[in-house]
């Protein structure tokens, strides 16, 4: 596809001249020159559908009028929207669509930011409809959106958006003619994917959100711009507030990386910050039990053990954990007051779990550790490959840019998941697939061998591989001779033919992104597949060719920023090796002092050490590591065993019970900061709300312990960290607008094809056979649920109303086989535990396997075997094996 | 389930377009032919069956006016009262019918026999005033035949009065 | 009875004829495919269709060579032909005639066209309705298909075009042709925003032609007899041919009658319909099917052509000729129709929407004797704002029995209006007088 500009015209408007793209429409081109031509159903993400007739225009040389919104310009045109005739012809539309409309802004939650009202005012529109007004059914939708269909002006903004945008089609116009109204389908309440997109694209006040029903107008609201602190696409929210009240979150067509989408999180899951259950109050074991205390007893409680447990026993015997949902700013100052302050490189965050996997592996083979594309190079692929992401649940957002390519502009996609493809109401990436590899999630890595092999066979490496590399194409080339395609197809379940046709088609195309997600990340084979996948690109010449690039998804908001700030015990801000070089230099210079010298644990490590004895103290902060990994690793055996547990919490969890002081912290509702999101891009935090209680920002507390430790990092403000921040890592310069993406580093990759491949090459191209299941057992995945992100949003009472706890997810065909009907008790039980759960028959659900979403996974987790991983120390626990009975 | 039912019908009316959503009003019909209407379950196997999801089944189906969403009479009379229907007499026509039935337009008979719906335009005009009774029409009615029509219907399910191939008018040469 | 030849009608005039494959055959039928496919070039039969001066028989009255002349030239890959049988506007039954009677008259006209236009698939779009149309159709499908008439390597010119039956569902507006598409496509028939064209975008965004049952009907025999002898039929040069008027109301003898355009109302409904059926003199008449606006006895010797009917104020449409005798209340005629408009408007756009609720409303209320004077300018208004600002040509239909009525008979609702007021006027006596 060649890059073409667009052909300019030159058109008048209003007699105002301007030169615009050919076909952008009447309505657009007005719009630059500050012509605003009312409307109720067109909206820039929607295909025009010229519905209302609000928009018409004069337009020279038509008889007719035209409608603005579907008329693309044409060289030479006249445009005039201010005749008589045209306001004419807006008043009359204006008053037919005020006919049926009940007169009742006062009581309507839209009043004060509806469009018909405001066009009602500019017309001073009086309406000399005196007929009986339409009356529709009330009709519950559902427990987070409201429906006033009497106040509908049917431009079907809302349903054109969930079938466009969303993929979804949950909403459908019923009957015809004026008794046209918006419903769902079925004897239930409507179920979709509640992202709230029909609510905020609503002209008027016929689709609202439950959550802030009548209690106020929009002109009593405080609003913050800021970053939604849920999953790593790092969307842009603004926060309606009423006091310390959390009113609303929406999102401006245009704001942000999300262009003003978002999904069920952040439209209507802001309430976790304000849940009753925040710990208000530092807390500090006596006795046993856990009291309240005062800050100043608390810290001075804290620095008076560090200093004898450091003066006992050395720095090294304190470890930290720390959640990547903080703020670049919270985490920054954590490993540096670990680092300089306590003296130790025990430092680990929930990056951990999984997203050091994928960075990991690009600081391999292409020497950077961010996405080389940005969602834009997402939106323009020739051909996108998906691997181990069920994008629609974990990464909404970044699926909706999938979804734009493929929809609108003529993507190839190719997914590796597990999805079935089932139409209903929920997105399923895999409808949309041109290549689907169904295969179980634990045989993902399978079938990325599989694409890479068709890649080699077929011929269609980078011709000047073989002259600059030989080596590593024989390598890989013999190494894929060993893996035959009976193995591959015994695995996967894949024809070799399917495999030669995505290979051809992707190796043929221009703009090659690969999106990679929690199933592969967060697996046993992370590490081996993002590897192999890079290899994928490199073998096809693709990996620094502009448009091309491999991106791992980020779970939790700020996982890339965890990593980049060095709270990762391998890396010092900048994703700078601990162990040497120039870069520990600066930094120390940088910080005035020594850095520890120890090769740092990481979290599993730490807990081991915290069992044997030798890891006396930690600092958690946002962690629950009680809670979250499986029963193998004993996180509450090693923990009971410190002499030191300090906790940093929103929630008194599982961890921080155990610990000896627990310090009340601001959510990221309450605090200004940094986060990076997954595509590398830095975004302003700011407050809507007040620290609740007598909660603080965590760098705070870590701040006011260095002072007591006499160590002193002291900042007035988070702004004076990122200061500091900027100083060490060139790429926290700018904040906005989309950032230059990284380059690969030549001379990594150079490395990597000469010597890096040989560490681990045989052994990643070595399929790995499972060991059949059992009959009468399904294999047991902890998965992504949209409505949740990590344990956070279990705090969101309207979240939970979609999804108010975990059941278990599965096949129509597996719950006939186990006799099993929706709602139904069961209890699972594996070698390691077992739980019970009831259970939801999703079609989605590939059969054999059983999904339970890990937010609710508390009890789950107990049925997991712990995998470790030998180069990133990642611990993976995703998959069990279970056998299910029905409980009464 | 349709599909056990009628799969090769199904089939065979999948077969006829190129994208599948073109099948949905042909197997919509399908639908109402077993049960009389479209039942909830019939729009899932449908949806399913176009790779549609239900509430895209539901707008289209009620937009139409010849699907029944809930049970009907076994014998649905419609009875136009367009314009030209109405200058000769359709009004009559329906006082008529509710009179002999007992029931007003969208209700249906207590014995689950009959239902009345009133109608636009059937395309009769020159033979008005008309109805139509599920598949059949019934053209130039009169009160007579409108008795007529009844008797035979509760007597042999059918009427040998309801109209044959179109035409009028018939050739004069042709006895009536 | 007629002095003119009979083209459409004149086989099902034949005695025991049955529109069977073999009776279709006996009076020359499929000769006109047998000549032309593989003989003449498919831009020719275009260009024969063109010079014929055919026009669309469905409505609009486009010219029907130049609307095939639309098709992208070089596109690759499928076209579609629809053929328009959802007859459904009130006043017209001639389609219904045409299928149930010599379908296979109808079949060749839609072999033929796809032959022009490339097209190896047709669809039939009659309305869900007329099931025996549905039910004779496809057995003649069925028939010629076994004939080698329809279908693959039709008669062994290596030439494909498979014919479908799809029914409708109950809409009127799956007539406007756009509509018609999607309902095609298993969607509500709401019309598509134009441009673009079906000729360029239609089915399946797919090249598209959509014609209705009578123009393609015209085609054998334009074939067979040559172009200039249709030309020569009718009003040249702008309506040539015959039309099937579909007479109905208060006339003696109401039905089809096939006569060459250019004949006046008066033969039409005098002689052909046999006059009024009672002794009451005429009152009004439709000329076009419902969407036409009324006119007046004054309006008897126009010519039922597309000009000279246009010309009178209103339009040739669908060939549905309405007469309502004198005596008949004007206001409930324009009601009726304006009820049917309302039940059949889509929704999509809000004048139409909107503004058929509000005029049924109006008319009700005036009806019922509760109208004001100024009902009478809201009334004139709503109809100017909704004609021409719709997205569909329904609207400008909806309006023309309300405003033609204003027109012709504004004395009517003066009366009802003012027999409002004195019922008012009774109604504000004060109370306690006897
Ligand atoms: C509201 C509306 C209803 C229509 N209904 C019909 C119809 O029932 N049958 C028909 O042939 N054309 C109908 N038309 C006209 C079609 O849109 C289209 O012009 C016609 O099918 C083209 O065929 P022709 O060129 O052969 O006339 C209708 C148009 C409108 C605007
Ligand atoms: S004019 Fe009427 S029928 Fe046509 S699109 Fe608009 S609402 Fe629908
Ligand atoms: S905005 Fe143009 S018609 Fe609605």
């Amino acid at each position: 596809m060649p890059e073409t500009t667009p052909q300019m015209v030159r058109i008048t408007i209003d007699g105002m001249t301007v030169n615009v793209p050919k076909g952008t429409l009447v309505i657009e081109a007005a719009r630059r020159v500050g012509v605003m031509i009312p409307h109720f159903c067109y909206h820039p993400k929607l295909k025009p559908d010229a519905n209302c007739r609000m928009c018409l225009v004069e337009i020279e040389k038509m008889p007719k009028l035209q409608t603005a919104c579907s008329t693309p310009v044409d060289e030479g045109m006249n445009v005039r929207t201010a005749t008589t005739v045209v306001d004419d012809a807006h008043k009359s539309v204006l008053e037919f669509i005020l006919a049926n409309h009940p007169l009742d802004c006062p009581v309507c939650d839209q009043g004060g930011k509806c469009d018909l009202q405001d066009f009602s005012h500019q017309y001073t529109a009086a309406s000399r409809f005196v007929e009986t007004k339409r009356i529709f059914q009330k009709e519950y939708f559902s427990p987070l959106i409201e429906t006033q269909m009497n106040r509908c002006v049917q431009c079907l903004r809302c349903v054109r958006y969930c079938d466009e945008v969303m993929d979804v089609k949950a909403l459908a116009p019923v009957g015809r003619g004026t008794m046209t109204e918006i419903k769902y389908f079925g004897s239930h309440p409507l179920d979709c994917e509640f992202c709230g997109g029909c609510v905020q694209i609503c002209p008027v006040g016929a689709i609202t959100s439950r959550l802030s029903m009548y209690e106020y107008r929009p002109w009593m609201l405080k609003r913050a711009e800021t970053i939604c602190g849920y999953c790593g696409d790092g969307c842009q929210i603004t926060v309606q507030t009423k006091g310390q009240e959390l009113i609303e979150v929406n999102s401006a067509h245009g704001a942000g990386r999300n262009n003003g989408d978002l999904c069920a999180r952040g439209f209507f899951g802001f309430h976790a910050a304000t849940d009753p259950h925040r710990l208000t109050h530092p807390l500090i074991r006596r006795d046993g039990v856990l009291v309240q205390t005062t800050w100043e007893e608390a810290l001075e409680y804290v620095a008076a053990r560090v200093g004898e447990i450091k003066a006992a026993h050395g720095g090294q015997t304190f470890g930290g954990l720390i959640s990547g949902r903080c703020t670049n700013e919270d985490l920054y100052l954590f490993q540096k007051f670990l680092r300089m302050a306590v003296g130790t490189n025990n430092i680990d965050s929930s990056a951990r779990y999984g997203h050091v996997n994928g960075l990991h592996a690009m600081q391999l083979v292409q020497g950077t550790h961010r996405w080389t594309v940005t969602f834009d190079d997402i939106l323009d692929a020739d051909v996108l490959i998906l691997v181990g992401t069920n994008i629609t649940e974990t990464n909404p957002i970044t699926g909706l840019k999938v979804k734009e390519a493929v929809k609108k502009r003529r993507a190839t996609l190719m997914t590796i998941e597990s999805l079935e493809p089932v139409v209903d109401t929920m997105s399923n990436i895999a409808n949309l697939s041109h290549h689907h590899f169904r295969i179980p999630t634990d045989d993902t890595h399978h079938a990325i061998l599989g694409l890479v092999k068709a890649v080699v066979e077929q011929n269609l490496t980078q011709p000047d591989l073989a002259q600059r590399h030989p080596a590593y194409l024989n390598a890989v080339t013999s190494a894929l001779q060993q893996t035959s395609w009976q193995d591959l197809q015994a695995a996967t379940g894949i024809e070799p033919d399917s495999f030669m046709r995505a290979a051809k088609v992707a190796a043929g195309a221009r703009r090659v992104v690969i999106l990679a997600g929690q199933l592969l990340l967060r697996s046993e084979h992370g590490y081996n597949g993002c590897v192999t996948l890079l290899d994928l690109l490199l073998l096809t010449g693709k990996l620094d060719s502009p448009g091309c690039g491999f991106a791992p998804l980020a779970e939790e908001n700020n996982d890339q920023g965890a990593v980049e700030m060095g709270t990762v015990t391998e890396f010092l801000p900048g994703v700078r090796p601990v162990a040497g070089g120039a870069d520990r230099e600066r930094i120390a210079k940088q910080w005035n002092g020594d850095l520890p010298t120890d090769r740092g644990a990481s979290l599993i490590e730490m807990l081991d050490r915290a069992h044997t004895g030798s890891l006396k103290a930690m600092f958690i902060v946002g962690e629950n590591p009680v809670g979250s990994l499986p029963a193998t690793i004993h996180a509450e055996r090693s923990l009971r065993n410190l002499d030191l547990l300090v906790c940093q919490e929103l929630f008194l969890t599982e961890t921080a019970a155990l610990a000896h002081v627990v310090l009340p912290v601001a959510s990221s509702m309450e605090k200004h900061g940094t986060f990076t999101n997954t595509e590398g891009h830095v975004q302003a935090v700011r407050p809507s709300i007040e620290p609740v209680g007598e909660s603080r920002p965590d760098w705070e507390v870590f701040s006011a312990l260095s002072i007591l430790l006499d160590s002193p990092m002291e900042y007035a403000e988070s702004k004076e960290i990122l200061k500091e921040i900027r100083s060490l890592i060139p790429d926290y310069g700018s904040l906005g607008p989309t950032p230059l993406p990284a380059k690969v580093d030549r001379s990594a990759m150079d490395r990597y094809l000469t010597v890096g491949y040989q560490r681990d090459l045989t052994t990643r191209y070595q399929p790995k056979v499972r060991a059949s299941r059992p009959d009468g057992t399904v294999r047991l995945e902890l998965a992504q649920s949209l409505f949740h992100s990590g344990k956070l949003s279990t705090r969101s009472k309207g979240l939970l109303q979609v999804e108010g706890s975990g059941r278990l997810r599965i096949n129509p065909l597996d719950a006939a086989r186990f006799a099993l009907s929706d709602g139904d008790r069961v209890r699972l039980s594996s070698t390691s535990g077992e739980m019970t759960t009831e259970v939801k028959i999703m079609e989605r659900v590939p059969q054999g396997t059983a999904w339970f979403p890990y937010h609710f996974g508390q009890t789950a987790v107990r049925l997991f075997e712990c995998a470790i991983d030998p180069i990133t120390q990642v611990p993976s626990f995703r998959t069990a094996t279970v056998s299910i009975m029905k409980v009464a | 389930m349709l599909k056990d039912k009628y799969g090769k019908e199904i089939e065979e009316i999948l077969s006829r377009y190129p994208v599948k959503r073109s099948a949905l009003i042909p197997l919509l019909y399908v639908a109402q032919r077993d049960q009389g209407y479209v039942t909830e379950s019939a729009m899932h196997e449908i949806a399913h069956l176009l790779k549609l999801t239900p509430p895209q089944v539901y707008e289209t189906i009620t937009f139409y006016t010849m699907f029944n969403l809930k049970p009907m009479g076994k014998f649905h009379i419609q009875v136009c009262k367009s314009l030209m229907c109405a200058l000769v007499g359709s009004d009559t026509v329906i006082e008529w019918i509710k009179a002999k039935l007992r029931i007003a337009p969208g209700e249906s008979t207590a014995d689950g026999l009959f239902s009345l719906s009133v109608v636009e335009c059937l395309a009769a005009c020159g033979t008005a005033p008309m109805m139509q009774i599920n598949d059949d029409y019934y053209e130039q009615l009169t009160e007579n035949k409108l008795d007529r029509i009844l008797a035979d219907l509760r007597s042999i399910g059918t009427s040998p009065l309801k109209s044959g191939p179109f035409m009028w008018p018939e050739p004069l040469n042709v006895e009536r | 009875m007629p002095q003119h030849e009979l083209i459409l009608l004149k086989n099902m005039m034949q005695p025991g004829y049955t529109g069977s494959l073999a009776d279709y055959e006996k009076t020359g039928g499929y000769q006109a495919l047998r000549n032309t496919l593989g003989k003449i070039a498919p831009p020719d039969v275009t260009a024969m269709v063109r010079k014929s001066g055919l026009r669309g028989r469905g409505g609009a009255g486009f010219p029907t060579g130049v609307k095939w002349g639309f098709l992208p030239k070089d596109y690759q890959g499928p076209r579609y032909l629809c053929c328009n049988a959802d007859e459904s506007e009130p006043g017209t039954f001639k389609d219904r005639q045409l299928m149930e009677r010599d379908p296979h008259q109808v079949l060749e006209g839609i072999v033929l066209a796809c032959y022009a236009i490339g097209a190896e698939t047709a669809y039939i779009y009659i309305r869900g309705e007329m099931v025996l149309g549905s039910k004779i159709l496809e057995q003649a499908i069925g028939e010629a298909r076994v004939a080698g008439y329809i279908g693959k390597n039709i008669l062994g010119t290596g030439i494909n075009a498979d014919v479908w039956v799809h029914r409708g569902a109950g809409a009127y507006i799956c007539g406007e042709e756009t509509a018609l598409l999607e309902s095609l496509e298993g969607k509500r028939g709401l019309p598509r925003v134009k441009p673009p064209f079906p000729a360029t975008h239609g089915l399946y965004n797919k090249p598209t032609v959509v014609n209705n049952v009578e123009t393609l009907a015209n085609l054998p025999h334009i074939i067979n007899r040559g172009p200039e002898w249709f030309a020569a039929i009718g009003s040249p040069p702008k309506s040539t041919g015959t039309r099937v008027f579909c007479v109905s109301g208060h006339v003696k003898r109401p039905g089809n009658y096939e006569i060459p355009m250019g004949m006046t109302v008066r033969e039409l409904v005098y002689e052909h319909a046999g006059g009024m059926r009672s002794d009451k003199p005429m009152k009004a008449f439709i000329p076009g099917g419902a969407s036409a606006p009324f006119l007046t006895p004054a309006h008897l010797d126009v010519k039922l052509d597309f000009e000279h009917v246009a010309a009178a104020g209103s339009m040739l449409g669908s060939g549905g000729v309405t007469v309502m005798e004198e005596g008949t209340s004007i206001v409930w005629a324009a009601l009726r129709l304006m009820e049917f408009f309302y039940h059949e408007s889509c929704g999509k756009c809000s004048p139409c929407r909107e503004g058929s609720s509000w005029l049924v409303q109006t008319l009700r209320r005036i009806l019922a004797r509760r109208g004001r004077m100024e009902d009478l300018e809201t009334l004139s208004d709503l109809c100017k704002n909704i004609a021409g600002r719709t997205v569909c040509a329904f609207g400008d239909a909806a309006v023309a029995p309300i405003q033609s009525t204003l027109k012709h008979w504004r004395q009517e609702y003066v009366d009802l209006i003012n027999e409002a007021e004195v019922a008012n006027l009774i109604r504000l006596e004060p109370a306690g007088r006897h």
